[in-house]
C-alpha cells in the first residue's frame, strides 16, 4: 500500500531534522539529500498525503478521524453483542489466544490501546489472578507441616493477588470507555485498572513505561498506522513486547470466498437488524479489506524499530497476531 | 482478491447489488456516491434483501418498538405492490400531480400556525389535533433506503407520510389496536406485503378482549371501507387542509368507526 509509506515520508520531512536524526529507518535516505529535491518531494506529496481511505471511500485525513469516532460512538452500546453475533463467538477464542501468547507474569505493566470495552484488560487481570492462585496452591502443597489455620489464612489473603500487575486501557472514544467501565463494575474488576482517554498516534504517556503494549482490532481504524507503531515503540520499556491482534488477509481461496460472501452479504444486514446501523458495519468489513496483509504489516512494524517481529495467522488468516520486541 | 471474486461471480447476480460501475469499482469517493439513486440509497443484492426480510420480520415480532424494522420489511418486500401503486397513481390526475411535484410532509414543510388557525373540523385542524393528542411528529419516519428505484422510493415515502393522515381519516389512535386497524385498511388499499403481514401477525400481541372487538367489528369495517374508498395515495393532502374532514370522509366513502377507541 503506497499511502502509509508516503505518509511516513511526509511525517519525517514535516517534523524536522530531530526526528530524522533519531532514527532514519527508510533506506536510501541515510545519505544527504539535496534541499531542492526534498522541497520538490514535499510539494508533490502534499496533495496525495491528505487523502486516505475510509472503508472503500476516499476521504481526507482530517475527516477520517472524525468519521471513525462517529462509527464507534454509534456502535458502542451493541459492540459486544455484535462481536459475538458476527464472529459466532470466535472472537473470544482469538482474544484468549492473544493472552496465551502474551503469557504475562505478575508485575507486568500492560498498556491496552483501543481497548475501549476492556476485553483484553479483563482477560489480563483474570490470567494474572489465575496464575497467582495456581502458585498459591503449589506453595501450599510443597509445605508439609501447616496447621489448618495457616492454610485457611493463606487462601483468604486477598491482598496483592495481582502482585503489582497493572493495565491501562487507552481509547480515543469516550463512549467505548464508558461501556468498558460499566462492564468492569459489573464483572467485579476493581483494582489494577486505569482508564485513559487518548489517541494512539499521540499517547499521553512518558517514554519507556510499559512492559507490554497490545492493540486488538484497533489499529486498522487509526489514520496513521506508522505513527501509532512509533508511539508504541516509544512507550515500551527496552525489552518490552508489542502485540497486535487484527484482521488480516485470508490465504485459502475457498475460505476467502466464503469469508467475503459472509462479510459483505451478511454482516451489514446483521448490523441493520440488531444495531440499527448498516453503514458502520459496512465500514467495518471494508476497513478489513483495506488493511495490509501479514507480511506487509510485519514490515511496517519493523520500520517502527521493533525486532524479532513474527506473526501467527489464526482461522486461516482471518485474524493474525503480530508480535515484536523493543530491544 | 475481492475483484477476482467479483469477476467469477458476475454472471450470478445473487450477490451483486445494481449492475454498473459501482459494483466493480472498490474505491468510491464519498462525495460522488456513484450508484446511488437517491441520497439515502443503500444498494443491496438479492441475498441481502432476503436476509433483511427475514431479519426485520423476526426483529419486528420480537421487539414491537422497532418501527424501523417494519419500515425495512416494507421496503424489501414491496417491489411489485409499489409498481402497481405507482402506475395507478399515474392514471389518476391528482396522483400524477403528486408524482410530478413530490410533496413531503414534515415539520419543516408544514405551516403549523396556519394549520392551527383553520376552522374546527377541517382536515388540517384535525390532523394537528391528532399529532398533539397522540404526541407524534411527522419527522419520525425513517427515510427509504433499500428500494432500488427512485420513483418507487418516493411512493413508499409518501405512503409512510400519509399513514398519519389515515389515522385522522379513520379516527384511530396510535396504540396497537388502532395501528392494526389502520394496517388492515392499508393492506386492502395498497396490497403491500408488509401491511398484509402486519395485519395478520400484529394481533398476536393483543389481549383477548381487544382481539374479539377487532375481529368482530373493526376488521370488517376497515376492510369494507378500504375496498370502497379510492386509493388514498391519490389525494393531494397539502391542498385539502381547509376541506372539512366530514366532507372528505363522505367523498372517500369512509363511515364512522363502529367502536370508539380511546387513545
Amino acid at each position: 500500500m503506497a499511502a502509509p509509506r508516503s505518509c511516513a515520508l511526509w511525517g519525517y520531512c514535516g517534523r524536522g531534522w530531530s526526528r530524522v536524526m533519531r532514527g532514519c529507518r527508510l533506506p536510501g535516505l541515510r545519505s544527504s539529500w539535496p534541499g531542492s529535491l526534498l522541497s520538490a518531494r514535499l510539494l508533490s506529496q502534499e496533495k496525495r498525503a491528505t487523502e486516505t481511505h475510509f472503508g472503500f471511500e476516499t476521504v481526507s485525513e482530517e475527516e477520517k478521524g472524525g468519521k471513525v469516532y462517529q462509527v464507534f460512538e454509534s456502535v458502542a452500546k451493541k459492540y459486544d453483542v455484535m462481536n459475538d453475533m458476527m464472529s459466532l463467538g470466535i472472537h473470544r477464542v482469538w482474544k484468549d489466544l492473544l493472552l496465551w501468547r502474551m503469557h504475562p507474569f505478575p508485575g507486568t505493566q500492560l498498556l491496552d490501546v483501543a481497548g475501549g470495552t476492556g476485553d483484553i484488560a479483563f482477560r489480563f487481570l483474570s490470567y494474572i489472578q489465575a496464575q497467582h492462585r495456581r502458585k498459591q496452591k503449589r506453595q501450599l502443597r510443597a509445605q508439609q507441616n501447616l496447621s489448618w489455620e495457616e492454610i485457611a489464612q493463606k487462601y483468604q489473603s486477598e491482598e496483592d493477588s495481582l502482585s503489582g500487575s497493572h493495565v491501562v486501557v487507552c481509547d480515543i472514544n469516550k463512549e467505548m470507555l464508558k461501556i468498558g467501565r460499566k462492564k468492569a463494575c459489573a464483572q467485579g474488576y476493581k483494582t489494577g485498572l486505569a482508564w485513559v482517554l487518548g489517541d494512539a498516534e499521540e499517547l499521553p504517556f512518558d517514554d519507556d513505561k510499559f512492559d507490554v503494549y497490545t492493540i486488538a482490532f484497533g489499529i486498522r481504524n487509526v489514520t496513521h498506522i506508522d505513527r501509532a507503531l512509533e508511539e508504541a515503540h516509544r512507550v515500551l520499556k527496552p525489552g518490552g513486547r508489542f502485540l497486535c491482534l487484527e484482521f488480516s488477509q485470508v490465504t485459502n481461496p475457498l475460505v476467502s470466498r466464503l469469508y467475503d460472501l459472509y462479510s459483505f452479504q451478511v454482516i451489514p444486514v446483521m448490523g441493520e437488524v440488531i444495531a440499527k446501523d448498516w453503514k458502520s458495519y459496512q465500514y467495518l468489513v471494508e476497513s478489513i479489506r483495506q488493511f495490509p496483509a501479514q507480511e506487509e504489516f510485519k514490515e511496517m512494524i519493523e520500520d517502527a524499530g521493533f525486532q524479532k517481529v513474527t506473526y501467527e495467522s489464526l482461522t486461516s488468516g482471518i485474524v493474525a497476531i503480530h508480535s515484536g520486541f523493543k530491544l | 482478491m475481492v475483484t477476482l471474486l467479483r469477476g467469477t461471480l458476475r454472471p450470478l447476480r445473487l450477490f451483486q447489488a445494481l449492475p454498473g460501475p459501482a459494483a466493480d469499482v472498490p474505491l468510491r469517493a464519498a462525495s460522488q456516491g456513484t450508484g446511488l439513486l437517491y441520497p439515502e440509497h443503500i444498494p443491496t443484492s438479492l441475498l441481502q434483501k432476503v436476509l433483511l426480510t427475514a431479519g426485520s420480520a423476526g426483529m419486528a415480532l420480537y421487539n414491537p418498538y422497532r418501527h424501523d424494522m417494519v419500515a425495512v420489511l416494507g421496503e424489501t418486500t414491496g417491489c411489485r405492490a409499489l409498481r402497481v401503486l405507482r402506475d395507478q397513481m399515474k392514471r389518476d390526475s391528482e396522483g400524477a400531480q403528486i408524482l410530478q411535484e413530490r410533496p413531503r410532509i414534515s415539520l419543516s414543510t408544514l405551516d403549523l400556525d396556519k394549520l392551527r388557525s383553520l376552522p374546527e373540523g377541517s382536515l388540517g385542524r384535525e390532523y394537528l389535533r391528532f399529532l398533539d393528542v397522540n404526541r407524534v411528529s411527522p419527522d419520525t419516519r425513517a427515510p427509504t433506503r433499500f428500494v432500488d428505484d427512485e420513483e418507487l422510493a418516493y411512493v413508499i415515502q409518501r405512503y409512510r407520510e400519509v399513514h398519519d393522515m389515515l389515522h385522522t381519516l379513520l379516527g384511530m389512535p396510535t396504540n396497537i389496536l388502532g395501528e392494526i386497524v389502520v394496517k388492515w385498511f392499508e393492506a386492502v388499499q395498497t396490497g403491500l406485503p408488509m401491511c398484509i403481514l402486519g395485519a395478520l401477525f400484529g394481533p398476536i400481541r393483543l389481549s383477548a378482549q381487544h382481539l374479539q372487538v377487532l375481529v368482530s367489528e373493526l376488521v370488517p369495517w376497515a376492510v369494507q371501507n378500504g375496498r370502497r374508498a379510492p386509493c388514498v395515495l391519490n389525494l393531494y393532502y397539502e391542498r385539502r387542509w381547509e376541506q372539512p374532514l366530514k366532507a372528505l370522509r363522505e367523498e372517500l366513502g369512509i363511515t364512522d368507526p363502529p367502536v370508539h377507541i380511546k387513545a
